[in-house]
């Protein structure tokens, strides 16, 4: 009676679970329900993205981006068009930068839509909050639809500006849609920000300590949750983004609810930006004329964004031939889960769940 | 039950009943009687539980369709009502797999146990004046028993699949019910305390008598009572036994076509079930101030069994889920010494009822004592354990300048997060 | 024994308690014989009701085959190996040798004992009865059982705290001033980290 030893209870979370997010596989070790062990199985949407890019044309690899993450496409098609124009020595026209900023945003807000949703779809909420940020997250789509024909996997950007120029209509109804959409938000948080229960799943559950989060390279939510502010598009500004007023949240405790509290203010900030860039959009071409297989000087760039899951960067190493000798992502999605182990093992199984929901991952990302 | 009744008075639906077993006892065919009554009551329990299964599965799909500004099934018949038949036909169709380790006779006896304590409470529940099965005079009694079974068909289910996801579902479902039943049973004491007899027929009747709903006696067990079922029914936000987002469909997770499907209606019956009792507790089940000499007792019963139950779905569309010791900790720590205090309080009050031989009308004074002890209960209860709101939400610090560290995470103070003791 | 229903339910219900009895000591594998169990006291509790004694039926299904129930398939899921059934042992001569002694010394009882079956009257509302009788007659028993009932829970729960509380404490304040050194300290290199990024 005075030592109960149990057996260890070996469960896979994943590669089909409903809170995986897609096909990551968590193999727990547990005692009762909480974790005592936690190994992270990756790979299962591997499509050797990296390796396929070398074989094509710059412009032709466009496409491999939006299918990262699927969930921010505007964002990687930005990062990578960046890193391909500061390779070729390529700039960008003033309606293309505005044009770019208003998309990138708009995904952000997309992005968020879907993070904080299912972020609560894990702790347990019935789809509410889930299906009330999808009704906006359509009409940010609906708004891509109208500017490029697709709703996912838009392959807006090219290397020297954007595929088309916005349609007249698009002005007028992206007006419309930001100014909804902070009420939207406002019901979104009277619901959920002293909901009781949210706080006692999420507060202090899945804490990252800043050291730990600086040492693993966390950005982006992530990072700014567990005190540290940094954000590329103030620390190291690409695109326009340096004329922009906006601020970043920073989080206190670094723990689920403050990711998720991040990433609410971030959808405030984004919405100031995309005001601003509606206001200051410019005329005048919405880019300059590349040609279809460019051919960059020999020689090497990074570049990186901010995008909605963190620092997202490309790096392109040109051989003088029309497709990247070497093609590398770093895929914040990958980088933010590596402290998933450290930050789960002493949950129960609810809390890691949560955890997990509030990194933010779209495998697709993560496994490129 | 009325004098005047003729078996034509469809106020209550006993009356053609009473009718037809009267005309059959005239002739002096007792053990017909005997069997016919028998089987119309079964009969009237299964196609109750037939028709509202399917119209419950459209109610609960439509309002949560509405919480979600979604416009929910409206394909199959007017107004997508035809939709649960549809959807019962499709899991009819479906292969009922069985895991080849699991337990199979156990595995399939599961889902049909299950059905027997819905179906054997429904025999008690009044659904409206004399309409009763069988109106035991040990009738609370009863349900709890009945209901006590339950969590053993669920762990016959979760063990028998042989799945881990399951078998944690199933050991949850257990602690659970055996948390919340506790409360549950404190709180229906102080109903029985009160009403002194523990047959519904008579709990109605006190609430009738004495022109009063329980409710406005009782406020605390009535709130203990709500949490405490939808705890024992494993409604959100205490689904914590199917978890859908942690352990995928718990208890039932290996169960496919029709057993699932059975799972699924049983849980509806049983949510809309404590929306009767509910009715019947503490709402007067079919008496409704006099409403019901012009309405049929019967409607009115429906009706504030469709409010239960709708008060459900709306829980279910807006809340998040507790975590499991989270919610076994409020059962013990909140539910079980309120329930008891609240217990305490009544038989003092009654006690003195007795002693005084007051009219009914000092349930007036008792019900304003109740309702400022419930409040003053709480909040002192709240303030003794300081179980207080203390993490108040704040807005974020919202900076202009980046590469500096805001604020240094104090340590986790549940002392489980492993990040912060090994960030090398 | 009045009527045909009453002898029809009496019988139907002993052939499943004494069938569900049977099923406990043939049933291979440990869950089944609890269920078996379980039924048997389902079984019993009919039995109850056909002598209207309703109260002490709900009761049986309540205490036994809810609560019991419970208890006994708690007890086999903590139990190592439980799933692997009834083991062979040398017991088994001595255990039919005090079962069929037992049964014999019961049997005899039952036939011998001249019952008094006139007694069988109206019980209008027997929880009322026993009600009174266990808050008037029989108040010191039915005081004495509760306080033991609180000895046996008190004692249970020592048991457990004191098995598992104390290493657990130890390890978290352990933890918990690691945390305060590393992550102050942590702190000042950030500041000068953060200006060159996350790469």
């Amino acid at each position: 009676m005075t030592n109960f030893s149990t057996e260890p209870y070996v469960v896979n979370i994943g590669p089909q679970h409903p809170s995986t997010h897609g096909v990551f596989r968590m193999k727990v070790t547990l005692d009762g329900e909480r974790i005592t062990d936690a190994e992270m199985v990756v790979g299962y949407l591997h499509r050797s993205m990296e390796k396929l890019a070398e074989e094509r044309t710059y412009t032709q690899n466009i496409p491999f981006t939006d299918r990262a993450d699927y969930l921010s496409s505007m964002s990687n098609n930005l990062a990578y068009c960046l890193t391909a124009e500061k390779l070729a020595g390529i700039a960008v026209p003033e309606r293309g930068e505005h044009i770019r900023v208003i998309m990138a945003e708009l995904q952000r807000l997309a992005n968020h839509c879907m993070a904080v949703g299912t972020f609560i779809n894990d702790a347990g909420a019935w789809q509410t909050p889930l299906m009330w940020l999808f009704a906006e997250r359509e009409k940010i789509l609906d708004l891509f639809e109208m500017t490029c024909g697709a709703r996912l996997t838009l392959n807006y950007m090219r290397i020297g500006g954007v595929s088309f120029d916005l349609p007249d209509e698009f002005v007028p109804a992206c007006r419309r849609f930001i100014d909804q959409f902070p009420g939207r938000l406002d019901e979104v948080e009277q619901m959920l920000l002293e909901n009781e229960i949210l706080l006692a799943r999420s507060k202090g559950i899945g804490v990252i300590p800043t050291v730990a989060a600086i040492n693993a390279s966390l950005t982006g939510p992530m990072l700014r949750a567990s005190g540290v502010a940094w954000d590329i598009r103030k620390a190291d500004p690409y695109s326009i983004y340096d004329r922009f007023a906006f601020r970043v949240p920073v989080g206190e405790n670094g723990d689920s609810y403050d990711r998720f509290l991040v990433r609410l203010a971030e959808m405030r900030e984004s919405v100031k930006i995309v005001d601003q860039a509606l206001r200051a959009l410019p005329g005048g071409p919405h880019k300059v004329d590349v040609p279809l297989s460019i051919r960059p000087p020999v020689g090497e760039a990074y570049a990186r964004v901010e995008a909605p899951k963190g620092e997202l960067g490309f790096y392109l190493v040109s051989d003088g031939g029309t497709s990247p000798w070497r093609f590398h992502m770093r895929p914040p999605s990958l980088i933010n889960l590596s402290l998933l182990r450290e930050m789960v093992i002493g949950l129960t199984i609810a809390d890691a769940i949560v955890s997990f929901g509030s990194v933010d991952i779209v495998i697709g990302e993560l496994d490129r | 039950m009325n004098v005047l009744a003729n078996w034509w008075d469809l106020r209550s639906l006993a009356n053609p009943v009473n009718g037809l077993l009267g005309w059959l006892r005239d002739k002096g065919w007792d053990e017909i009687a005997y069997i016919v009554s028998g089987s119309i009551g079964a009969a009237a329990i299964g196609l109750f539980l037939g028709v509202a299964m399917l119209a419950l599965i459209w109610v609960e799909r439509r309002v949560i369709a509405r919480i979600q500004i979604r416009r929910g099934p409206n394909r199959v018949g007017p107004q997508g009502l035809l939709q649960p038949v549809a959807d019962a036909i499709k899991l009819m169709q479906k292969e009922s797999l069985t895991p080849r380790l699991g337990d199979k006779w156990v595995f399939w006896l599961a889902p049909l146990l299950l059905f027997i304590p819905t179906v054997l409470t429904l025999g008690v529940v009044p659904f409206g004046d004399g309409m009763t099965v069988a109106d035991l005079n040990v009738g609370v009694l009863f349900i709890i028993a009945v209901g006590s079974v339950m969590p053993l068909v669920v762990f016959m289910a979760g063990w028998s699949s042989n799945n881990k996801y399951s078998l944690l579902g199933a050991m949850r479902t257990i602690a659970m019910v055996l948390s919340y039943e506790l409360p549950a049973v404190i709180s229906l004491l102080s109903v029985v305390v009160l009403t002194g007899s523990m047959q519904l027929g008579e709990i109605i009747n006190f609430q009738k008598d004495h022109n009063t709903w329980n409710v406005f006696l009782l406020p605390l067990p009535f709130a203990i009572y709500l949490i405490a079922s939808l705890a024992e029914i494993g409604r959100s936000p205490y689904d914590i036994a199917e978890a859908e987002s942690e352990i995928v469909a718990g208890y039932h997770t290996e169960y496919s076509g029709m057993k699932f499907g059975l799972f699924y209606a049983v849980e509806l019956a049983n949510a809309l079930i404590i929306g009767g009792l509910f009715a019947v507790f503490f709402f007067g089940g079919w008496w409704t101030y006099y409403l019901d000499v012009i309405i049929p007792s019967w409607v009115l019963f429906f009706v504030k069994m469709l409010l239960g139950y709708w008060l459900f779905v709306w829980a279910r569309g807006t809340v998040p889920r507790l975590r499991i010791d989270q919610s076994l900790k409020f059962s013990w720590q909140f539910l079980v010494p309120m329930g008891l205090l609240n217990v305490v309080l009544v038989a003092f009050e009654v006690a003195l009822w007795y002693q005084l031989d007051a009219p009914g009308i000092i349930l007036a004074p008792f019900a304003v004592i109740n309702w400022l002890l419930t409040a003053g209960l709480i909040v002192g209860y709240v303030r003794l354990l300081k179980l207080e709101h203390t993490q108040t939400p704040r807005r974020l610090t919202l900076t202009e300048d980046v590469g500096i560290v805001t604020h240094v995470p104090a340590p986790s103070a549940a002392g489980y997060s492993a990040a912060g003791g090994s960030p090398a | 024994m009045d009527g045909f229903g009453v002898t029809a339910a009496f019988w139907g219900l002993s052939a499943l308690a004494v069938g569900s009895a049977l099923g406990i000591m043939l049933a291979r594998s440990l869950l089944h014989a609890v269920l078996w169990l379980i039924l048997a006291f389902a079984g019993l509790a009919g039995l109850f009701v056909t002598l209207s004694a309703d109260f002490v039926a709900v009761a049986q299904v309540l205490v036994y085959a809810g609560a019991v129930g419970v208890l006994v398939v708690f007890a086999i899921m903590l139990t190592p190996n439980s799933q692997t059934g009834n083991s062979e042992t040398r017991m088994v001569g001595p255990g039919l040798f005090v079962a069929s002694v037992v049964s014999g010394i019961m049997v005899y009882i039952a036939t011998q004992t001249d019952w008094s079956t006139a007694a069988r009257g109206d019980f209008p509302a027997t929880a009322l009865e026993i009600g009174t009788a266990l808050t008037n007659r029989y108040l010191l028993p039915f005081e004495v059982a509760s306080v033991l009932l609180i000895a046996a829970m008190v004692g249970a729960i020592v048991l457990v705290r004191a098995a598992r509380d104390e290493p657990e404490r130890r390890e978290l304040a352990g933890e918990g001033e690691g945390e305060v050194n590393t992550a102050e300290a942590a702190g000042r290199e950030v500041v000068a980290a953060g200006s060159h990024g996350g790469h």
